[in-house]
């Protein structure tokens, strides 16, 4: 039983990074209809940028959040001015391939910019080790478990009560009536670009001061698109929800079936369920995929 | 008059003609009155950076100390440095253009040990001296090239000297392992399985993770579960970290052995007290040893600040291959060229770089066959100090 809890407990907490990451990537999906490739890379420089502020302030940690989430938000404004908005109206195809440009640019910005060794976040919070009845698990862990359910309930109740959250709906369901009506697209855009990167970044940010930080943080981008397909390309929140099934799989599979079914295990229940219900677990019926 | 003239001219003509182009056949691509190219390809960007750059910074030195010293007979070293990012396509493509634009009179690095292994058959048909110094692996050099050198041990000699040693310390105890699902993975698979059935290891736990995993949570509980004592972590930097890590979490610490692509010395301070006293092995001296120390101590005026940051165990090896590369070259005198430096390099023995055991090549050995040592770690000075 310990055995299964512990594997529980792993599992929900690397789903929760998951989940983070494809949130984002259904954010960008729900307000442009694009799949963002960069997501990962996006990750990856938020975190690195976190790292940067943390060296410089000794590690407070209020002020690297408050700095890394202005640099997310900076971030994610820049791409979709500079990189994403000239491709408004372009072939899908065109805008899906710049973004894996994007990716390539930002992944290479790490050596010339940092380096390319691991290096630890420490910001004095999220190594500690809490134990119960022989189960571990550390305090950044239950921070970035706590972290997503708040994310879920604040977009939840944003999507559904704020005016600025039906206006994105509204572009996502039909952006020419949307604009019609007064909305304006590029600002819907830029707005989910920047929370896209503020939620991937949170995400890259508990990576670091859990694991740690290295040029490889991007491959995070490949693990958490499965869970957004299987939580649905355009449900915010069935991302989320897909992201801690996908760490519990893997990790019931990698700790009942051995360390080869671990990778496995998450992609086959995607295709599973795609079969089933190929629009994701929460996602709508009427979606073009790419 | 005229007649004899012209027909004493003509021999005159020819003979100078000849001897123009014999001299021109003689003096190889690469070099002039004042310079002599070293070309090199290595991962400058993407993960593996760590090695390719910290390798490039270690030929930088000894190029360095050569220029300063007067360079190769009077020729200044430049270095042509490619970056392939670690993608084999690209190593290819920049091997040929080291050779053939920048036209290298010899080449150093090679990225890691597909890219070596693949762009073998360039290095062969242009028949450029070549000391390769990242990744030795026995396809490299068996058979043996003509032209090509391999300056460190083979992987799997490393794992068998490093599950021995810890095989001998630990009787009787229950093993676990875990590899990447590569060919780096196989090798040092292949390495614990030799010293399995040689000493009739227990072995309790054997994982195989796919190259990029990052969490490490349910490997490492089923290791916890299998009772295991002695681990062998077979990642490389970010894996073994992430490893180690896990073990704290679940309150478990078995005797643990890394390879030396993990051996750098920041992983430690990643490991955090997890990392304290695990075991290692390498075949340069760790930088808290007085060889280590004053390496550093050479290194400094050399390198920039940032270069100097960058130095880990692969700038030894990278140093290593570049000093037994131009002491072969300069053994060959005012007019080096490729066959000379090819006999000189067969010829090193000996040869002291300060970062390892000394040099040695032969008639038809390409392969400097390093002698290994065992080495612990030490996480309250972030360091390797060695145990025999």
């Amino acid at each position: 039983m310990q055995y299964l809890v512990q594997l529980l407990i792993s599992g929900l907490a690397i789903g929760a990074i998951y989940g983070l990451i494809a949130m984002g990537f259904a954010l960008i999906y729900k307000s442009t209809g694009l799949v963002n490739f960069a997501q990962g890379e996006m990750t990856m420089i938020v975190a690195y940028i976190a790292w940067s502020i943390s060296t410089s302030v000794d590690g407070n940690p209020f002020i690297v959040a408050i700095g890394a989430i202005i640099a997310a938000v900076a971030l994610g404004l820049v791409v979709e001015r500079v990189v994403m908005r000239p491709m408004l109206g372009e072939p899908v195809f065109a805008t899906v391939m710049v973004t894996i440009g994007l990716a390539v640019i930002l992944r290479s910005s790490i050596n010339f910019i940092w380096d390319a060794y691991p290096h630890d976040l420490d910001i004095g919070f999220g190594r500690g080790i809490l134990r119960a009845g022989g189960i571990g698990i550390r305090t950044g862990q239950i921070a970035v478990i706590a972290t997503l359910l708040a994310l879920l309930a604040a977009i939840w109740a944003f999507f559904r009560y704020s005016k600025f959250g039906v206006a994105m709906r509204a572009v996502a369901a039909d952006d020419r009536t949307a604009l019609l009506m007064g909305i304006s697209a590029p600002r819907v855009h830029a707005a989910a670009w920047a929370a896209s990167s503020v939620i991937a970044g949170i995400a890259g940010v508990f990576f670091a001061i859990s694991y740690d930080l290295s040029p490889a943080m991007f491959q995070l981008g490949l693990k958490a698109f499965p869970a957004t397909i299987l939580g649905g390309l355009d449900a915010v929140l069935g991302s989320g929800v897909g992201g801690l099934l996908i760490g519990i799989t893997e990790n019931l599979a990698g700790g009942y079936l051995g360390s080869g079914m671990k990778e496995v295990a998450g992609f086959l229940m995607i295709i599973v369920v795609l079969m089933v219900r190929p629009f994701g677990i929460f996602g709508e019926r009427d979606i073009e995929r790419v | 008059m005229r007649k004899y003239l012209t027909t004493l001219s003509l021999p005159l003509l020819l003979a100078g003609t000849l001897a123009a182009s014999d001299r021109a056949f003689a003096a190889e691509q690469g070099i002039t009155d004042t310079e002599i190219v070293i070309g090199d390809v290595e991962p400058l960007t993407g993960p593996p950076a760590l090695l390719g750059v910290a390798a490039s910074i270690g030929h930088k030195i000894a190029i360095a100390e050569a220029n300063n010293a007067g360079g190769i007979n009077g020729r200044k070293i430049k270095y042509v440095l490619e970056d392939d990012g670690y993608v084999t396509a690209r190593t290819i493509q920049g091997v040929k253009k080291v050779i053939e634009v920048d036209k290298a009179f010899a080449m150093l690095g090679i990225s890691g040990s597909g890219q070596s292994i693949a762009v073998m058959p360039v290095l062969e048909k242009a028949g450029i001296p070549t000391v390769i110094d990242v990744a030795p692996v026995k396809f490299l050099w068996e058979p043996p090239r003509k032209n090509v050198f391999v300056v460190g041990q083979s992987y799997e000699e490393g794992i068998i000297h490093l599950v021995t040693y810890l095989a001998e310390k630990n009787p009787g105890k229950k093993w676990g392992l875990i590899t990447q699902d590569d060919d780096y993975g196989i090798t040092v698979r292949d390495g614990f399985d030799t010293v399995v059935k040689a000493k009739k290891l227990n072995v309790v736990y054997s994982g195989n993770y796919k190259k990029g995993q990052r969490d490490f949570s349910s490997d490492m509980l089923q290791l916890k579960d299998s009772g295991a004592e002695v681990f062998l972590a077979g990642g490389i930097i970010a894996e073994n970290i992430a490893m180690m890590k896990e073990l704290e979490k679940l309150n478990v610490k078995p005797v643990t052995g890394i390879f030396w692509p993990g051996r750098i010395e920041p992983v430690l301070k990643l490991m955090g007290p997890a990392g304290n006293g695990i075991y290692a092995v390498d075949y340069v001296e760790p930088f808290a040893s007085a060889a280590g120390k004053a390496f550093l101590e050479k290194a400094k005026p050399l390198v920039s600040e940032a270069e100097f940051k960058g130095i880990n165990r692969y700038t030894m090896t990278g140093y290593a291959a570049a000093k037994v590369l131009i002491a072969a070259i300069a053994r060959c005198g005012k007019e080096p060229t490729w066959a000379c430096t090819i006999s000189e390099l067969e010829k090193t023995k000996s040869v002291e770089t300060g970062v390892m055991a000394p040099v040695s090549f032969g008639p038809g050995v390409r392969f400097s066959n390093q002698k290994l040592q065992i080495m612990q770690s030490d996480f309250p000075t972030l360091s390797f100090k060695p145990v025999n």
